[in-house]
């Protein structure tokens, strides 16, 4: 009920009257009444505690963790607590200041701290963040984990054997670049179907120095079916954190999320499972034998998933659902088996 | 903040504690280990009469000479002697025969170097009452002279180096050699914050130079910066080979004296002193806490709501509870939930740890005090005077020039580790003699 309001309040003030695609424009920010610039000088902390104070007035989620990032980022830091403490109680230059009031107000119209400073940090890895391309989750940090885990246990049966991994929706690149960085032998082919998103991933990439074992591709999984199979055969890990929001809560959703990210990677259709059963259609077509595939879901869909591929896919083998850190069903694993007339002994 | 509460480690922990006890001691197995810094040949001349003497810093070998020592492994000699014939009594009962024959085992190379020590005075012996005879006669026994000259200079060697290595044998061995420490750097709190600061950053500095020579793994668990490019307080896991060993006589604190480089004080340009101390909590391996999964909760901003896509949040902090216990771990670092489960994690564990190693210690503690030197942490062990480019361990009277070098953690550091250590080891013999009730009359040797 809370979100619903919040969103209507914030239609009335005018500034958000086109389409999705408008939404991200920056115009919007500008709509949003931000407190006058001080004339005086202020030390970073007052700075902190004013915009705090201001964002709680207007309803921003998490005020003194938004001022505390916007500061900390201007302030050459990542977070408030890596400062150097003498460094808060320091005059901010006129300079700084005005930047500490763009930003915020940036805030105030409810973009994300993670594009207002333009950068996020996912496990190890500082990776741009650009609107409308999706802000990677902590869930996710858990799914790479996951990959990671199954991937360094793997006993070395082939020497020399390159694996490839196929990543479906890549947005900022988050997955695809942190697996690449842990896995110095890995290749990994990148799939969105935004340009916003594979022009992010191919500079998260470049700046990270990893771009040379990546491929990255404009695709929609949904339409290129025949060209996503020409791609890629043979993989061993198939990652996706796939757009899996239920088509009727997605109105329920902060503003933050809906006004500013990209809806085609949030929104999975009626039950949220449409870009999930195509990447399952299409498994067994790019997997390598007892190649496997890694979901990221909502905590509803474990049971659906496995009931469909069941019925559906013959070739795959549903392995297992994991938990994310709160202990919600969030990840699926499942496996490519050879189908029952030539089923073999799983060496696995 | 959070992490000031991170285990000021007990001072307790980091003494050294050995787990002999007295006749029932575990001897280091021989290795052929010498000590290079002090091993200078010289003749035998006092291996038949004793003289008791003070114990300077030197030689190892030359415990040999102290007559409680000496005592010492005369009776664990007559103790092999005693044990060996007990076992060849057919009346004895299967248990106390287990006991003589473990016991027997203990001693056996102890009793080895003995045995071969004592062929060499002979072959000795020999060869002086050889040169003697031929003191007398002319010179075409010139040669045979020389020969003589040169056996005896042999062996004399082999001796010496058969009692460094008798002496090792005394050793207590410290089952905690081989654990993986957490190791914290604090700043002193005396006059001149800034100076201290900046100490622990250099020292912080050394000891990730020493890992890294030593090929350990330095993991960072907590780093509070302070200004000036100055350190409050770190916290560091380093594990690999003996890594205890090493750097257990590093727990102490350090002295600084030095013209402020940066800071307030560097405007007058005089020495300042400044302190900071290290603290070594041994993390053995038995008790490597096994943490089972159901017995923590994990609180995260994201624990409310679906979370997932449907939540961006920027509130990564965790914290992590171990029901069992209560101990609890959190950490808001970074801006990665994931980094920061990690790091909380690495905290509960060692806190984990701690509690377990409290415990374990107190025991061992009341049992026996048993340790090397009775220097606390809080004594000042070593002095960086950077005015006059030295380094001086204060329990050894160790002395080394070319501070930068020194400071980068390599070589210098650990010759100067391994003279401490050696000099611990000589306390240690000492202690297990002295307890083991070899008293001496008249001067004592210690």
């Amino acid at each position: 009920m809370l979100k619903r309001s919040l969103i209507a309040g914030y239609t009335c003030f005018g500034c958000w009257s086109v389409g999705p695609k408008g939404l991200w424009g920056y115009h919007a920010v500008r709509a949003c009444s931000a407190p006058a610039l001080p004339a005086g000088r202020i030390t970073a902390r007052q700075a902190a505690d004013l915009w705090k104070r201001h964002f709680a007035e207007r309803g921003v989620t998490e005020p003194d963790h938004s001022s505390h990032y916007i500061l900390a980022y201007l302030l050459g830091a990542k977070t408030i607590e890596s400062l150097e403490q003498g460094k808060l109680t320091e005059f901010l230059s006129r300079e700084k200041t005005e930047q500490m009031w763009k930003l915020c107000s940036q805030r105030l119209c409810r973009m994300p701290v993670q594009y207002v400073i333009e950068e996020w940090d996912f496990r190890d890895l500082t990776l741009k963040m650009r609107p409308p391309v999706f802000i990677p989750r902590p869930e996710t940090e858990e799914l790479v984990e996951l990959v990671l885990n199954d991937l360094q246990m793997k006993p070395r049966t082939e020497v020399g054997a390159q694996e490839t991994c196929l990543e479906v929706g890549c947005g900022s690149g988050a997955i695809s670049l942190s697996l690449l960085k842990s896995l110095p032998q890995l290749k990994a082919i990148a799939v969105d179907q935004s340009q916003d998103a594979v022009d992010l991933t191919g500079e998260n990439a470049l700046r990270l120095g990893l771009q040379d074992r990546l491929q990255i591709h404009h695709l929609d999984v949904m339409k290129d079916a025949e060209t996503v199979l020409s791609l890629c055969s043979s993989v061993s890990v198939l990652v996706s954190n796939p757009p899996y929001l239920f088509s009727e809560d997605m109105t329920a959703l902060e503003p933050e999320v809906y006004w500013f990210e990209d809806h085609a990677a949030l929104d999975g259709g009626n039950d949220g499972l449409d870009v999930i059963k195509q990447i399952l259609t299409l498994a067994p077509k790019i997997l390598s034998d007892h190649g496997r595939v890694y979901l990221e879901v909502d905590p509803r869909h474990p049971p659906l998933i496995q009931r469909w591929v069941e019925v559906n896919v013959e070739e795959m083998h549903y392995v297992e659902t994991r938990h994310d850190i709160s202990g919600r069903p969030r990840f699926c694993i499942l496996r490519k088996e050879k189908s029952n007339k030539d089923h073999k002994l799983d060496l696995d | 903040m959070l992490f000031n509460r991170l285990p000021r480690l007990c001072s307790l922990c980091s003494r050294v504690f050995y787990s002999s006890r007295g006749r029932g001691a575990v001897w280091r197995t021989l290795t052929g280990h010498t000590s290079l810094k002090y091993a200078n040949i010289t003749q035998v001349q006092h291996w038949g009469t004793v003289a008791p003497k003070r114990l300077s810093h030197s030689d190892f070998g030359d415990l040999y000479e102290t007559e409680s020592v000496q005592r010492f492994l005369q009776q664990l000699m007559e103790e092999y002697r005693d044990t060996s014939k007990k076992i060849q009594h057919a009346q004895l009962s299967e248990s106390d025969r287990k006991i003589l024959i473990k016991r027997q085992k203990e001693l056996l190379p102890l009793a080895n170097v003995f045995e071969s020590i004592e062929v060499a005075l002979k072959d000795l012996e020999e060869v002086l009452s050889l040169l003697q005879s031929s003191a007398g006669t002319k010179d075409e026994d010139e040669k045979l002279t020389q020969l003589l000259k040169d056996e005896e200079a042999q062996i004399s060697h082999k001796i010496l180096a058969l009692r460094k290595e008798l002496i090792r044998a005394l050793v207590p061995v410290d089952p905690l050699d081989t654990s993986n420490v957490v190791m914290e750097v604090v700043s002193g709190r005396t006059t001149g914050g800034d100076i201290c600061q900046q100490f622990t950053r250099e020292m912080f500095d050394m000891y990730q130079g020493f890992a890294s020579y030593k090929n350990w793994d330095f993991e960072v668990l907590n780093y509070t910066t302070a200004e000036m490019g100055g350190l409050h307080h770190a916290a560091v896991r380093i594990a690999g080979e003996n890594v205890y060993r090493h750097v257990k006589h590093e727990g102490g604190t350090h002295r600084v004296q030095r013209i402020p480089e940066v800071g307030l004080s560097s405007r007058m340009q005089r020495i300042h002193t400044g302190t900071m101390t290290v603290i070594i909590l041994p993390q053995p391996v038995e008790f490597d806490v096994q943490i089972d999964q159901k017995d923590l909760r994990i609180d995260t901003f994201r624990a409310r709501g679906a979370g997932g896509q449907s939540v961006n949040t920027t509130d990564s902090a965790v914290r992590i509870v171990h029901l069992p216990t209560g101990t609890t771990a959190e950490c808001q670092q970074t801006r990665s939930q994931l980094k920061n489960r990690d790091t909380a994690m690495r905290m509960l564990r060692a806190r984990l740890y701690q509690s377990m190693m409290g415990k374990d210690t107190e025991q061992r503690h009341s049992a026996r005090k048993q340790q090397v030197g009775t220097r606390s942490q809080s004594e000042r062990i070593r002095t960086y005077n950077f005015s006059q480019d030295r380094v001086t361990d204060h329990r050894t009277g160790y002395v080394t020039r070319d501070i930068k070098e020194f400071m980068r953690g390599g070589e210098a550091l650990e010759d100067l580790i391994s003279d401490v250590h050696e000099h611990a080891e000589r306390e240690a013999v000492l202690e297990v003699v002295e307890s083991s009730g070899v008293k001496e009359s008249g001067q004592s040797a210690h």
